[in-house]
């Protein structure tokens, strides 16, 4: 026997004569299946077909899991009830923390005293604002909540005190023997008067504040010329109001904080943005970041209510460091109410204005949007309600002035759709009236003024990839829409609504786009061949877990099976900006490939070493790396793995994700500003009780331009969730504040979220523009699709009964009152014998479908060419060749700031623009 | 939410519930009786008028049972819903209650008796604080009704329950038991203003059950439920209307009852005095929907305006009656 094959014995598991797992492919499947060419793109020898090109992605398609139905991999967590949420965390000696809340809408709190309080049995600590007053907010530039009331308390429900005892009951006692002493002051309810000066400010911004007033942010934008729009030969020019909703989610705010042994910080926490916490706890307990471990648990739905760092979560931290024993905090269902963040009560004033060539001449916004208590997200909000509705359509100027107050009421904040929902609501209302006074089909009128594919807005965004029109003609026929418009019996309408959104942020928050990445994933792969990636990206039931997973399975070849996923805690998981603005798809997923690639190259050259085929001549399959020319020579993927860590272990790879520079200069030019936009076009057929106003909305045909529908399954769970909130919105939902101020329905028996009975048919119709820097040519999914289910409801109520509205939620009573106006103006006693709106075609009309023929043609040919011309807003009115309008048209104007003419007569949340800032202020240093 | 601890009695016998609610009342004790708990627990986790002690009518056996003229009422809501003998108006009525799951714990006598709503009540204590309370609960206070302030008499909480006008529709009577012994009498007066009496129920008193007249199959009617949502919601106006049809196809009876409008559920008899019992009854919808219109008298404390809820009046009585007429004409 050769030396080197001598037993050793008591010494057999040397390294490298062992295998780690039985040889084979890895997986639960013994077998390795064929590459299915079906699922291959065109551009790699396959048959997938690509309507709308190739894609920087093609090469790494091994065909096993992007565009297949996908169940969630947490799914079965979920079903079985094993998903450990906020409030299921359970920690050895934990006690129970309440907190105590004002009763007053706004007053200066005095005195509290807690000598009650510390005398009940079982109570463990104490704390009150003084415990933690640093300031922390979402958003870096508007930091003005605290743990706990310092000097004044804003609305019904704000945190004044927090206690912590042994158990609920006693928590609850020691919250009611709290004595606060109040002096009241006067509070504000409605936005109008959050414009005026007041004695007593809800916050004071220093030297920064607006006037005296109660302004926290306003807007000024004015792009284009304005003096075209006086060539319009038809009009919309309407006040919108639109009452606050919240988010509904099923699990109330829960928290739960641990101080360890070591005496660092652990927060169980339902959260969409962990890492903003983390700051904010920072900030709050005055602590290194390092020594806190936010602990995503899984998220009973957030929807943008979950998204900001929250009194509660540093209460709870600030009881448990005093009383040395883990505290949870569960909200009652009033809390979560009274915490809010839901979407701004908002009042708009729309106008849009059409030429005779049936062109949008202008857009003229003017938002006033009712922040309630705090500031929340609301700064990007008040841009959003403007900069977002600057697409899909090509307009001739756009002129937007936006406003927000704060009021004694719950703070509103982000809510799926953020900012872009009331107000592409009356857009697309607007343009359904337009339509009817030239005399043209609604969606004929949109087809012939959409921006083509790569494009710049009028305010200067980046348009890639662009499928409205698609979107369009999806909806148009399967709704069967040129059969039922205008055609129906009264009672019975049929409507269209459009809608389009950011997918992605532009710009982090915290920080340098050019320094940090957007988002970064690691993957770290060891002898078992499983792939475990790290990500901080918070599944919070949209699905965020698989799709990242379904990108590394996708290049890696792997089935689901192989992948784990760790993005539950700050401690194991890369910093991320949370689950908001819909950028986890396109953001994560673009990081998880890029780390992916990494591994993919390191697995390739392992089995070129081994087969000796070249690198270039090798794919990747079902856990298989084998010659493209000829199958049968490739190795396992476990093969080419344990090769490839000889001498290293484990494989890791970190991906990360930024966008490219992008957008103009002008103040609030990041704000919409995102590296893709998605696009989305709904059919909605109504029943209207004319003699009660109530409305059925009986079907939705909705179709949303997702650029790839990494997961077809959740991406029709999102459009088909989103018309169940927005329908919400346009029929019954709404925070109903009383005449004393009160929030009167802060419970889910009052807050009318529609049931299974009012949910209709929705026929969900997936577009994919395919788009060039989305991961595998995705975009998102999870917000816009909320945003067309409003106008399309509302259009299909005019064609239904002949009655435009301008007030949502568009209860009975409501709709019954403009019923009611409508048949007093006809001279009508019964509404029985209402009018049903018809249809008159102009010879416009012909015009706008070859205009919409052609612009098919030229977008066809936009989005094939690899390079195509630029594009900007504009082209359409013939102003300027191909350069950017500021260059190129002399008329044109960018304005961000209100001149003296305007100020003359403002519009209502332009008139912030009549104060001044205190540092302007004459005396001022 | 956490419910205020209280002591739960469990009976077996309608004579040692009775017993037990005489001892605890003259034993100086505040006590509720409980069915099937789904008005009552969630208004005490509100700490809205909670007791100490609890009376729980699940093991009365007595209370249960469902014929064509008898209800008992324990019977929960569901079992009317699913059931084969129970009046087809009756059942109509608690198909709109609540959903399928508080109907599977919610009973007739519940819903009898169910507490009158209000915006300014049905909230949490902190809420109640906020608002210095209100007439019907006012925690030691003395505070005013906060729907129509200045008065400190009258509580308008409105009562939402959907059995009631059905019930008045077939001309049911209510029986009572307390230990001072039974007694009955017709449905409509049960119920008794304003919305903290409710009815004529005395301390320790209970309904057992309700009787319908032998001849209630002979009545055809229907229900007309006015609400936001299709589930959940309470009615924001409710009207019931029957008529008796003879063997020989005439009308001999016509009635008509509204829920949600006011406190108290309404039989109105005086509305229906002038209605034309000939073949061509059902021609008066429109005025008797106008009719009723004027005589309801909603407040602001519900989810939909007063002002609408009146109007809808007419339209929910000119479709109970326009439906009952197409019943009686199909057979």
């Amino acid at each position: 026997m050769p030396e080197d094959k001598k037993e050793i014995v008591g010494y057999r598991q040397q390294p490298g004569k062992l295998d780690f797992t039985r040889p084979g492919s890895g997986g639960s499947s013994p077998k390795s299946e064929k590459r299915d060419l079906e699922m291959i793109p065109q551009s790699q020898g396959g048959k997938m077909g690509q309507p709308w090109g190739p894609h920087r992605h093609d090469n790494l398609v091994t065909g096993r899991i992007i565009g297949k139905r996908t169940p969630l991999i947490d799914s079965r967590w979920k079903v079985t009830g094993q998903a450990v949420y906020g409030d299921d965390v359970r920690l050895p000696g934990e006690i129970i923390g309440r907190l105590v809340r004002s009763d007053r809408h706004y007053a200066k709190v005095l005195s509290i005293d807690m000598t009650d309080v510390e005398s009940i049995p079982g109570v463990l600590a104490t704390a009150t604002g003084i415990d933690a007053p640093s300031a922390f907010g979402v958003l870096p530039v508007t930091k003005d909540e605290h743990a706990m009331a310092l000097e004044k308390v804003r609305h019904i429900g704000d945190i004044v005190a927090c206690v912590a005892a042994e158990d609920e009951e006693t928590a609850r006692l020691a919250a009611a023997a709290v004595r606060i002493e109040y002096q009241d002051l006067e509070p504000i309810f409605d936005m109008r008067d959050g414009l005026k000066d007041s004695p007593d400010p809800i916050h004071d911004r220093g030297r920064y504040h607006i006037g005296e007033s109660n302004v926290q942010k306003r807007v000024f934008q004015r792009f284009g010329r304005i003096s075209d729009i006086k060539n319009s030969i038809a009009s919309y020019d309407n006040e919108w109001t639109f009452k606050g909703v919240n988010h509904g989610f099923t699990e109330p705010h829960a928290v739960v904080a641990h101080w360890d042994p070591r005496g660092r910080l652990t927060l169980y926490t339902p959260q969409q943005v962990p890492h903003y916490v983390h700051r904010a706890l920072a900030d709050v307990l005055d602590i290194p970041m390092h020594q806190i471990n936010v602990h995503r648990t899984y998220v009973g739905g957030g929807f943008g209510g979950k998204s900001d760092p929250f009194p509660h979560e540093m209460c709870a931290a600030i009881l448990a460091r005093k009383s040395g024993r883990p505290v949870r905090i569960t909200f009652d269902r009033e809390e979560v109410f009274w915490t809010n963040r839901g979407r701004h009560p908002s009042r708009i004033s729309m106008a849009i204005h059409a030429d005779k060539e049936g062109r949008f001449s202008g857009i003229q916004t003017d938002a006033l949007i009712d922040g309630g208590g705090f500031a929340s997200f609301g700064h990007v909000t008040t841009y959003y309600n403007g900069v977002l509705h600057t697409a899909p359509y090509e307009i001739g100027a756009f002129h937007y002035t936006g406003a927000r107050v704060w009021t004694n009421k719950p703070a509103s904040g982000a809510m799926r759709g953020h900012g872009a929902v009331n107000s592409r609501c009356a857009v697309e209302v607007g343009i359904d009236h337009i339509s009817e006074e030239l005399g043209v089909d609604p969606i004929d009128l949109r087809l012939a003024n959409l921006l083509p594919p790569h494009s710049a807005t009028i305010t200067g965004f980046r348009v890639t990839s662009i499928g409205m029109r698609e979107c369009l003609e999806r909806v148009r026929k399967e709704s069967g829409w040129d059969k039922k418009f205008r055609r129906m019996p009264l009672g019975k309408g049929i409507g269209v609504g459009c809608g389009f959104f950011i997918s992605g942020s532009g710009l982090p928050i915290h920080w340098d786009p050019n320094k940090f990445p957007h988002a970064t994933v690691h993957l770290k792969i060891d002898m078992d061949g499983g792939v475990t990636i790290h990500t901080g990206a918070a599944d919070i039931g949209q699905g965020s877990d698989t799709v990242v997973g379904q990108a590394v399975a996708e290049v890696l070849g792997l089935p689901m099976d192989m992948i784990r996923i760790r993005s539950k805690e700050s401690d194991t998981s890369p910093v991320d900006l949370g689950s908001y603005s819909s950028r986890v798809t396109f953001m994560n997923a673009n990081a998880a490939v890029s780390a992916a690639m990494e591994i993919r190259s390191e697995l390739i050259e392992a089995a070129s070493l081994i087969t000796g085929v070249e690198t270039s001549g090798l794919v990747l399959g079902d856990r298989r790396i084998f010659n493209k020319k000829d199958p049968a020579v490739g190795v396992s993927y476990l093969q080419a793995l344990h090769k490839a860590q000889e001498d290293k272990g484990a494989l890791v790879a970190s991906g990360s994700y930024r966008t490219p520079p992008m957008g103009k200069m002008h103040k609030g030019a990041a704000a919409g500003l995102a590296p893709a936009y998605s696009f989305s076009a709904y059919v909605a057929e109504v029943d209207v009780d004319i003699e009660t106003g109530r409305i059925k909305v009986e079907k939705v045909w909705a179709a949303h331009d997702c650029g790839k529908a990494l997961n077809p399954l959740s991406v029709e769970g999102q459009i088909i969730g989103s018309c169940h909130m927005g329908l919400g919105q346009v029929i019954s939902e709404e925070m109903q504040y009383g005449r004393t101020g009160n929030l009167l329905n802060p419970d889910l028996l009052g807050y009318k979220i529609p049931t299974v009975h009012e949910m209709p048919e929705v026929v969900p119709i997936i577009v994919e523009s395919n788009d060039p820097e989305g991961p595998f040519g995705a975009k998102e999914a999870g917000e816009g699709p909320l945003l067309p289910i409003l106008p399309a409801v509302c259009n299909a109520v005019y064609d239904a009964i002949g009655v435009r509205n301008n007030e949502l939620p568009l209860t009975p009573d409501r709709l019954y009152r403009s019923i009611e106006k409508a048949c007093r103006q006809r001279g009508i006693k019964d509404p029985r014998d209402l009018p049903n709106p018809s249809l008159e075609l102009t010879s416009l009309s012909d015009k706008l479908i070859r205009r919409a023929k052609d612009h098919a043609k030229r977008d066809r040919e936009r989005r094939l060419d690899p390079n195509p011309d630029a594009y900007y807003n504009g082209q359409l009115f013939n102003r300027h060749a191909t350069g950017p309008p500021e260059e190129n048209d002399p008329n044109w104007t960018v304005q961000v700031l209100p001149d003296q003419e305007y100020l003359e007569n403002p519009k209502l949340a332009g008139s912030a623009w009549l104060h001044k800032e205190r540092r302007h202020m004459e005396g001022a240093e | 939410m956490k419910t205020p601890a209280f002591e739960v009695h469990m009976p077996k016998t309608l004579d040692h519930a009775l017993e037990i609610a005489k001892d605890l009342h003259e034993g100086g004790h505040d006590f509720d009786w409980i069915s099937g708990g789904t008005d009552l627990i969630p208004n005490y986790k509100w700490g809205i008028n909670p007791k100490s002690h609890v009376i729980s009518m699940s093991g009365v056996s007595e209370l249960e049972g469902i014929s064509t003229t008898r209800i008992g009422a324990m019977v929960r809501l569901q079992d009317i819903v699913e059931s084969s003998v129970a009046h087809p108006l009756i059942v109509e009525a608690a198909g709109t209650i609540a959903s399928v799951m508080i109907r599977r714990s919610g009973t007739l006598g519940g819903n009898l008796c169910l507490d009158t709503r209000c915006f300014w009540l049905n909230q949490s204590e902190t809420w109640r604080k906020s608002i210095d309370y209100c007439h019907k609960c006012d925690e030691g206070t003395g505070a005013d009704c906060r729907v129509i302030p200045n008065q400190n008499e009258l509580c308008v909480a409105t009562y939402q329950g959907d059995l009631a006008p059905a019930l008045m529709c077939l001309d049911a009577q209510i029986h009572l038991a307390s230990h001072r012994g039974t007694r009955s009498m017709p449905l409509e007066d049960f119920f008794q203003e304003d919305g903290i009496t409710r009815n004529v129920l005395e301390t320790g008193e209970i309904v057992t059950h309700i009787q319908l007249p032998e001849n209630s199959a002979d009545f055809i009617g229907s229900y007309q439920k006015l609400r936001l949502r299709e589930a959940w919601d309470f009615p924001e106006g409710g009207v019931a209307f029957s008529v008796g049809v003879s063997a020989d196809g005439s009308v001999s009876t016509i009635n008509m009852a509204s829920t949600g409008f006011e406190s108290i559920p309404r039989k109105h008899k005086e509305l229906i005095e002038s209605l034309d019992k000939g073949p061509n009854w059902a021609l008066e919808a429109e005025r008797l929907g106008a009719e009723l219109k004027r005589a309801v008298r909603p407040v602001l404390n519900t989810w939909f305006p007063p002002a609408y809820r009146k109007k809808m009046a007419s339209v929910l009585a000119r479709r109970a009656m326009e439906e009952t007429s197409k019943r009686v004409t199909s057979g």
